[in-house]
């Protein structure tokens, strides 16, 4: 995620925030809230909806800090699962008709991340393989990743038939599977 | 080669790359997490696409949050948490429809206080109802739409070799409802330190409430968040197993937890650790 600033990134925070340090909160708060806010709005599509899903991740942030093990996880990976969890949970939980009215801003929707990747290492990685998929295939797996859309909310974006959607997105993950454990 | 996947069966592979997708439909993301939770293979697979995916993330452009987002949540860890202290004003505080949790011990003379008690309650009746008020307890969590669950305190069995026993006995404590015999949650504390939450049937979270964890120590008087629990479960980790006869509670919270760092909501389901009889 961010630009690593010496004893700044997440996994020089994450320790300070489990003992309490409520300045490494803010810190992170201020380095990653920007980007977790606006990953969330793209899932619930509504402002207010984005906030809790935010509030909700930095709470559980707050709280389980000391639970996480900084050996095994990727802590901007953890951080992301915990806004993008919230918002999904959010977002299944309620219609989608009333979606799209209260978006503060009119947002991208181009749907090929592709170029976006940054130049991080891990990002490479993915950036080739996903480059490897067709493009049809790496814009379902954007729709659910990027704006949380279920099997049958791809379906329906899409036009195409559920199984189609499926199996498209399930060979998908395979490819990409063996293609980044090959690279990694 | 990462080795991180070799022996994890493609079928998991997938599931655990449609959930981090977020392609499956909610009651399939409601039981692959809730598989997660005993299943640490698909647990580490669902790891491996987290980490995999994440910088996608970061392709979506930044959007400021609105600014009272930070106060909110500052709000929400309340203030800078010095348990000594003694329990803020009463009137900076929501209304306590919580009933007073009690350790089962026989009520001391004199109450030890309870620091997340406010001042401005009532003060507590000299003689109490075991483990909890169960009445009230019971009236809102029906007037909350969930099924109140007290207590089924389990043996303390704590034998003359304590070292050996916990190293091949976990505790266990089945949430129970008072009305029927059906647990809500099972919890299973191992001698690692892991807490294993199971719901043992569907538990319905009336809409805008969150479920709160909390665990009680035998003989504490306060108890400490443990955070949300998910209607499905969840795993906790503690620096230790917990000792035989630690309560845990479930309280219905606003959304993203007990903003005061104590229980506000009515307590739901309830238990106590104690060795599994076998």
């Amino acid at each position: 995620m961010g630009e690593a600033v010496a004893g700044e990134d997440l996994a020089d925070l994450i320790p300070r925030i489990a003992a309490g340090d409520r300045a490494a909160f803010r810190r992170v708060y201020d380095r990653h809230a920007p980007r977790l806010y606006a990953v969330a709005i793209r899932i619930t599509r509504q402002a207010s909806l984005a906030s809790d899903a935010v509030h909700d991740a930095f709470l559980q942030l707050w709280r389980n800090a000391g639970r996480f093990d900084l050996e095994r996880g990727n802590p901007e990976a953890w951080l992301i699962s915990l806004v993008r969890y919230r918002a999904l949970d959010i977002a299944r939980r309620r219609t989608r008709e009333v979606s799209d009215e209260d978006l503060p801003e009119p947002i991208d929707e181009d749907p090929d991340p592709l170029q976006r990747l940054a130049a991080s290492r891990d990002a490479a990685a993915l950036h080739a393989c996903l480059g490897a998929l067709e493009a049809e295939r790496r814009k379902l797996l954007a729709l659910a990743f990027i704006d949380g859309l279920s099997h049958s909310e791809v379906a329906e974006r899409l036009k195409l038939p559920l199984g189609t959607v499926k199996s498209w997105i399930r060979r998908s993950l395979q490819s990409l599977r063996l293609c980044l454990e090959g690279a990694a | 080669m990462s080795g991180t996947s070799e022996n994890i069966p493609e079928e998991l592979h997938v599931l655990a790359g449609e959930y981090v997708l977020g392609a499956l439909e909610a009651s399939e993301m409601r039981a692959v997490r809730r598989q997660a939770i005993i299943d640490p293979t698909l647990a580490a697979a669902i790891a491996n696409w987290e980490r995999r995916l994440a910088p996608l993330a970061a392709t979506v452009p930044p959007l400021p949050p609105p600014d009272a987002l930070w106060s909110r949540i500052e709000a929400t860890i309340g203030p800078v948490a010095d348990e000594s202290a003694p329990a803020p004003a009463a009137a900076a505080l929501p209304v306590r429809r919580f009933p007073a949790i009690l350790p089962d011990e026989a009520p001391p003379a004199r109450p030890p206080r309870q620091a997340w008690l406010p001042e401005a309650m009532p003060p507590p009746p000299p003689r109490r109802v075991w483990p909890w008020q169960a009445a009230t307890v019971l009236s809102l969590a029906l007037a909350a739409g969930v099924a109140a669950l007290v207590l089924v305190p389990g043996l303390a069995f704590r034998a003359n070799l304590p070292g050996l026993a916990e190293r091949f006995a976990p505790q266990v404590a089945a949430l129970m409802p008072a009305d029927t015999p059906t647990p809500g949650f099972l919890a299973e504390a191992r001698p690692d330190g892991t807490v294993l939450l199971t719901a043992l049937a569907p538990v319905a979270v009336p809409a805008g409430k969150d479920l709160e964890l909390w665990i009680l120590p035998p003989g504490g008087t306060a108890p400490r968040s443990l955070g949300l629990l998910p209607a499905r479960g969840r795993q906790v980790t503690l620096q230790a197993m917990p000792a035989a006869g630690t309560a845990l509670m479930v309280s219905l919270e606003p959304p993203g937890g007990s903003p005061t760092g104590a229980p506000t909501g009515p307590v739901v389901y309830a238990g106590k650790l104690g060795q599994m009889r076998l």
